[in-house]
C-alpha cells in the first residue's frame, strides 16, 4: 500500500527512509483485532506479547530431531512420510498446541520431502512466508524477500549456487512452491562419514537451511561452528 | 492423507476426488475476483498429480471468512521445461498445490 501524499501533512514532502515500507492493510488490521481483542478482554497486551516471544523463540531444533530419527529409525521415517503431523508426536511436537487449531502454524498438513542421491528438494513460498513453523521455528528474513520468492522458482540453480551450493545436472532438482495448506520440510540425504553416530550428534549437523534445502548436512558443520572470516582491519585499528 | 483439521474448517463435504496420482492436468487460466493462490507461472501448464493432499475451503473463499466451497486440493508436479521458456535442466521440476477447481484433464 503506497499513497501520494495527502494534504494532511500541510504540503511538504517527507518521504520516508528508503528501507522502512508504509504499514499495510494487513498490520492494521492485525493491531486493530488485537486491540478490540485486549479491549474486550479475551486476553492481555502481556499475553500477547509472551505469546509472541514464545513463538519467536521457538527454533529448528526439533526438525534437527526429527531428521536424525529418520535418519536411525526406518519405521519412524516411513511414519514421517505417510503422516508428519502424527509423526511428529514421537518427537514431542503437537501442531495444535498451544491454542488446539494449529498455532503458530497457520494450518495442520505437514508433508516432509524425502531427498535421495538424484533428487534435491527445496522449498519456498512464492506468495508469503509459509514455513513449517512447528518445527523450524520463524523463517529466516531472506525466506520471506521477494528476491528469493521469485527467482528460486524460476533460476532454482543459480539460486542454490548463490548459498553454495552447487549441484551437477543428473541430480534433479525439485522445487516446492507451498502456496496454499501444506507446509512442508526437507529430509536430506544422511551424509558419508556419520556412520555409529549418536541421533543426538546426527541432529547437531542437520541446520536449519538443509531443512529448507539450501545447504547439505555435512560432518564438522553445525548451527554452533560459522567459518566467520574476522575483519582485516577492525573499525578502530591503527592503519599504520 | 488425512482430512485437513485447519483452522475454522468445517468437515470435509468435496464428494470423491476428480483425479488421482498419476494424472496429468492443465491449470486453468481463470480470472483473479478478488484473490486466488494459484499463481500465474503454472497457468496454462500441464503437469502431473504427485498427491491428493485434503480437502478443504478454496481460497476464493476463505480469504472472506466465507462458508464457501470445499474441494479436493493436489500437489501438481511440473517439469520446469513446461513451465519456463529454455529452461537449460532436463530433469528439474517444481511442485505446487492447488484446488480441483484450478485443474482439468490433460490428454497430451
Amino acid at each position: 500500500m503506497s499513497h501520494a501524499h495527502t494534504p494532511g501533512n500541510g504540503g511538504a514532502e517527507h518521504p520516508a527512509a528508503p528501507t522502512v515500507d508504509e504499514i499495510t492493510d494487513f498490520e492494521v488490521l492485525e493491531i486493530a483485532v488485537r486491540e478490540l481483542a485486549i479491549e474486550h478482554g479475551l486476553f492481555t497486551a502481556e499475553d500477547h506479547r509472551r505469546f509472541t516471544e514464545w513463538a519467536e523463540s521457538i527454533g529448528p531444533a526439533a526438525g534437527s530431531r526429527l531428521v536424525a530419527k529418520a535418519w536411525v529409525d526406518p519405521a519412524f521415517k516411513e511414519r514421517v512420510l505417510k503422516d508428519a503431523v502424527k509423526a511428529c508426536k514421537e518427537i514431542g511436537i503437537d501442531w495444535a498446541e498451544p491454542t488446539g487449531f494449529g498455532t503458530p502454524s497457520d494450518y495442520m498438513n505437514l508433508r516432509v520431502l524425502e531427498d535421495t542421491p538424484t533428487l534435491h528438494h527445496v522449498i519456498v513460498c512464492t506468495l508469503c512466508s509459509c514455513y513449517p513453523r512447528p518445527l523450524l521455528g520463524m523463517s529466516p528474513e531472506w525466506y520471506r524477500t521477494t528476491n528469493y520468492r521469485r527467482r528460486l522458482v524460476r533460476w532454482p540453480r543459480q539460486v542454490l549456487a548463490e548459498f553454495g551450493l552447487v549441484l551437477p545436472p543428473e541430480v534433479e532438482i525439485r522445487v516446492e512452491d507451498s502456496n496454499q495448506k501444506c507446509r512442508f520440510m526437507v529430509l536430506p540425504v544422511r551424509p558419508a562419514g556419520t556412520e555409529n553416530w549418536t541421533e543426538e550428534q546426527l541432529a547437531e549437523i542437520v541446520t536449519r537451511d538443509c531443512m529448507i534445502g539450501v545447504a547439505l548436512p555435512r560432518p564438522g558443520r553445525t548451527a554452533d561452528v560459522h567459518p566467520m572470516h574476522r575483519a582485516r582491519r577492525p573499525v578502530g585499528s591503527s592503519r599504520d | 492423507m488425512r482430512e485437513s483439521e485447519s483452522r475454522g474448517t468445517p468437515p470435509a463435504a468435496a464428494g470423491k476426488a476428480r483425479f488421482k496420482v498419476g494424472d496429468r492436468v492443465r491449470v486453468k487460466d481463470l480470472p483473479n475476483l478478488f484473490y486466488s493462490r494459484t499463481q500465474m507461472y503454472v497457468r496454462g501448464a500441464v503437469g502431473t498429480i504427485a498427491a491428493c493432499t485434503y480437502q478443504d475451503l478454496i481460497p476464493e473463499d476463505e480469504a472472506f471468512n466465507r462458508d464457501g466451497r470445499i474441494e479436493q486440493y493436489y500437489i501438481v508436479r511440473f517439469r520446469q521445461k513446461d513451465l519456463w521458456p529454455g529452461y537449460p535442466f532436463d530433469n528439474d521440476t517444481l511442485q505446487t498445490e492447488s484446488p480441483e477447481r484450478w485443474l482439468e484433464p490433460a490428454d497430451d
